[in-house]
């Protein structure tokens, strides 16, 4: 494998409490590739929202993450970045889509306005150059650039993400993570925001880090899949491996909760 | 637009229920209701100018539906009787003259301290847990659980008579005339000090409270943690994402609100012996003025009635949902 | 229930707050035995300031200041404490009764309710007062109690209304229990911590209104509450004549009832939703990351 994009060392986040400590996350490595699609699966309450968070540092007390942890991105310790670097590395180098399409986005704002803001703490000081760009990205997920000026609640759920997702494209980051990214959605929108991530992942090389707690969903989408159970990694492997020949009990457990589609994996 | 005529009507309604009460109030006491309502006048007024008054509160020989339609019907037309005290000025100048010192002063005053209280709130839940925060909760803790006489009080004796540095009554020095010159104004607002400081740390508290609840119940909701994510500056994170989202039940809990800054202000204007609708109404008391104390509840009610409507269509404002595109 | 009192127990703004109230409380209670002298009897020359006679010095009427805050403690406790319980109990009937019914029934609760809201309190029992004659403590809060019930009408409505959706109120339904059991047993255990906060802010704001009453010359001046020292005082210029501890020791006394009742009315807040809490775990939060243990 080629020198790592994302290389997550020893990942231990405990939430603090009066006496004693609940810890999400134990203990995890993994590492993900340039342009490669990465799962995480398990069910919720594993830990695997709390990995995504700690990537872009998004915790708040009392989460804690320990100190052997290293989560290293092109070979810098995120963890190690001071405050003023911290924020020029948010959505620059990684942006994320988050799980609830109607409440990802600023209820109060104009959909434009939540385009300016990054774009121009990022470094765009022109305004028009700003609405060029934003007009681009919107027309990548098939949005009509002259809405811009509408707020939020008029778009439907599915339009929602995909803005969210522009807002993704808006500085070409080298991984983009994606937390739950179709669960509000209905099925059909669900695959259609897939394809079109897909779509752009080919088109401009970034590594996706997908979570997920549906795992038919994940092997037909991911490259490379970990299964997560308790704050803990049981079992990381190509997606075809973790599909037809799953080496954890828990992983085989998960297949044999899909009711219908993936009944051969039966117990 | 819909929503708001429907708060339009209900504040009617409502309206209507004051002036309701005030009817059927003096007719269910024990006794004779019009010897109740204006015996204090004792022989001074003539009786041409009783039978008026009579006339006025509805106390005609008729069914009593006819009684309580021609008691609306004055109140309608404007006219709310006269005083009993200062006979023959008439109850809606006795007050009109008030009110405006009193709005003057409750509407300062809850700007400031909404706008003060807000920021403050705001920064104390953004930093949960600091020092900020516990300093800044527990001072609002303080100042929201004193009643508001006692505040007054305790700041007009340090600030107005150990201390001296301002006056410790009335609107404006007695000796001037009421003008539009340098020193009228000069004096009215340094005599304000003292009245709007005691508003102010009355309400401010309050609604550090609300925006401080509000804010950190919002913190977790995705769109502030993508703001975050998208390495927006903590300061636009706060107060574009955070804060102004949390204004919006901040906002309306302010509507409610206004009845606590309507009572504190009416304490505080007796404390000061300021000119406002509290100075009037206490005195009205004192001389069991009835018509007087009868005019103030429509008055005020109205006042809340469209405090209330203002809060209402700041509210359309702020929030785009409720726009009709 | 138990989870509430342990939480109170180890909540530092909790304790501070009872141990204010339990102070008022015993002062109250004791206070034949503490007050020197009869507090409406003239026991020195007027306005005195404090000394070894009069500790907290005699009012314009020689009467002696510290008897009458100690008996005073009594009315306004007493007064606080009815007139919130009545409060409470109506609002929580209103609340339980629109929220669980739902239908024409919470049309005409949530109406009333809103109603209420939105006409002014103080001036609305200026009026009922001033009809009323000179207002004896127990008529006040007879009229608190029937005037003001509906901030917490409003708060135990909207809580009903999702704890009505829970699997045992369903399943009540459909074992045919009548819908006053339903309403009384089923639901109102759930809401105590609502109802807790709702009483502790009636009594809060009882004790204050009662003194703002009878401040304004609406009480009775022959009582002996904290309300009417205030309004004697006043009416003595207590203030401009210098006699400060005529005007300052009610004024302290109600203050202190106000903090007590509010630091227990934020514990009990912060209790039911956890993320309102200023101590505790974050403390220790803080001590770990300082310690070099972790960081965010």
């Amino acid at each position: 494998m080629t020198r790592p994009l994302l290389s997550v060392r020893n990942l231990t986040i405990d939430y603090v409490g009066l006496a004693s400590d609940f810890r999400a996350v134990d203990d995890v490595s993994f590492d993900i590739a340039p342009g490669e699609v990465f799962g995480l699966a398990g069910e919720s309450g594993c830990g695997k929202s709390t990995i995504a968070f700690a990537i872009s540092r998004l915790h708040r007390p009392p989460a804690l993450i320990r100190r052997e942890s290293r989560i290293l991105l092109d070979g810098r310790d995120v963890l190690d970045l001071p405050a003023e670097a911290l924020r020029q590395f948010r959505w620059r180098e990684v942006a994320m889509v988050f799980q609830s399409a109607m409440n990802s986005l600023n209820p109060v704002l104009r959909v434009e306005d939540q385009f300016h803001d990054v774009l121009k703490t990022h470094g765009e000081r022109d305004r028009s150059r700003r609405r060029e760009r934003i007009a681009e990205v919107l027309r990548l997920v098939d949005i009509d650039p002259d809405r811009m000026r509408d707020y939020p609640h008029q778009f439907s759920g599915g339009m929602r993400q995909r803005i969210v997702i522009a807002i993704c494209m808006a500085l070409n980051p080298k991984l983009v993570i994606m937390d739950e990214p179709t669960t509000a959605l209905d099925v059909v929108v669900q695959r259609e925001i897939l394809q079109r991530i897909d779509e752009l992942r080919r088109r401009f090389g970034f590594s996706v880090l997908f979570i997920t707690h549906d795992l038919g969903l994940m092997t037909q989408f991911c490259d490379r899949i970990g299964i997560m159970l308790a704050g803990r990694l049981v079992e990381v492997d190509n997606a075809a491996t973790i599909h037809d020949a799953p080496k954890h009990d828990y992983t085989r457990q998960l297949w044999a909760a899909f009711p219908s589609l993936h009944a051969e994996h039966g117990a | 637009m819909p929503f708001l005529l429907r708060r339009v009507l209900f504040y009617l309604a409502a309206f209507l229920v004051a002036a309701t009460i005030n009817f059927f109030l003096p007719r269910l006491m024990p006794g004779d209701p019009v010897q109740l309502m204006f015996a204090s006048a004792g022989n001074a007024m003539s009786p041409e100018n009783l039978q008026a008054l009579k006339l006025t509160f509805g106390f005609v020989d008729a069914p009593l539906w006819q009684q309580y339609l021609t008691y609306l019907q004055s109140i309608v037309t404007g006219d709310l009787g006269r005083s009993i005290k200062y006979f023959p000025l008439p109850v809606t100048e006795l007050l009109g003259r008030a009110i405006v010192w009193t709005a003057a002063l409750m509407g300062t005053a809850t700007i400031v301290s909404f706008a003060l209280g807000s920021l403050l709130g705001a920064i104390a839940a953004w930093r949960r847990g600091g020092l900020f925060d516990v300093t800044v909760s527990v001072g609002a803790i303080f100042a929201t659980s004193v009643p508001a006489v006692v505040t007054s009080l305790v700041v007009l004796f340090v600030f107005g008579f150990t201390l001296g540095w301002f006056p410790s009554g009335y609107a404006a020095a007695p000796s001037l005339d009421p003008a539009f010159s340098a020193a009228y104004v000069g004096s009215v607002l340094y005599h304000a000090v003292l009245p709007m400081l005691t508003l102010c740390t009355v309400l401010t508290g309050g609604f550090v409270v609300t925006m401080r609840n509000n804010m950190i119940n919002l913190l977790g909701e995705d769109y502030i943690v993508m703001a975050q994510a998208k390495g927006l500056s903590d300061r636009r994170v706060m107060l574009w994402y955070a804060a102004r989202n949390a204004l919006l039940p901040t906002v309306s809990s302010l509507a409610i609100a206004l009845g606590m800054v309507l009572g504190g202000s009416l304490v505080t204007e007796v404390v000061y012996n300021y000119p406002g609708l509290g100075n009037v109404l206490y005195q009205a008391i004192i001389a069991r003025d009835y018509p007087v104390i009868q005019g103030q509840l429509l008055i005020m009610t109205a006042t809340m009635l469209v405090a209330n409507f203002i809060v209402d269509v700041s509210y359309v404002l702020l929030d785009p949902r409720l726009k009709r595109a | 229930m138990t989870a509430l009192l342990r939480g109170l127990l180890h909540n530092r703004k909790a304790m501070v707050g009872f141990a204010l109230i339990a102070l008022i409380v015993i002062v109250a209670l004791a206070a034949p035995w503490l007050a020197p002298y009869d507090p409406g009897a003239r026991s020195g020359r007027p306005h005195q300031p404090p000394s070894l006679d009069h500790l907290l010095g005699t009012t314009r009427l020689g009467q002696d200041v510290l008897s009458r805050l100690l008996w005073g403690a009594r009315t306004s406790l007493a007064v606080g404490f009815g007139a919130g319980l009545l409060i409470t109990a109506v609002g929580t009937v209103m609340g339980i009764l629109g929220g669980y019914s739902g239908g024409r029934t919470d049309d005409v609760v949530s109406f009333l309710t809103n109603m209420v809201l939105v006409v002014p309190n103080l001036p609305l029992l200026l009026v009922l007062a001033a009809f009323l004659g000179q207002a004896s403590p127990i008529v006040i809060a007879l009229i608190l109690g029937f005037t003001s019930w509906a901030w917490g009408a409003r708060v135990t409505r909207a809580e009903t209304l999702s704890v009505r959706q829970k699997d045992f109120v369903k399943s009540a339904e459909m074992m045919g229990e009548p819908r006053w059991r339903i309403m009384a047993v089923e639901i109102f255990p759930n809401l105590l911590s609502i109802v807790g906060i709702n009483f502790i802010g009636s009594v809060v704001f009882a004790v204050i209104t009662e003194a703002t009453l009878e401040f304004l010359g609406l009480g009775d001046p022959r009582a002996v509450s904290w309300g009417i020292m205030l309004f004697n005082a006043q009416k003595a210029s207590a203030l401009a004549v210098g006699a400060w501890w005529d005007i300052l020791t009610p004024c302290f006394a109600l203050a202190l009832l106000g903090i007590g009742l509010s630091l227990l009315n934020f514990a009990v807040d912060e209790i039911a939703n956890p993320r309102l809490r200023t101590g505790g775990r974050l403390g220790r939060w803080s001590a770990l990351i300082k310690a070099g243990e972790g960081r965010l």
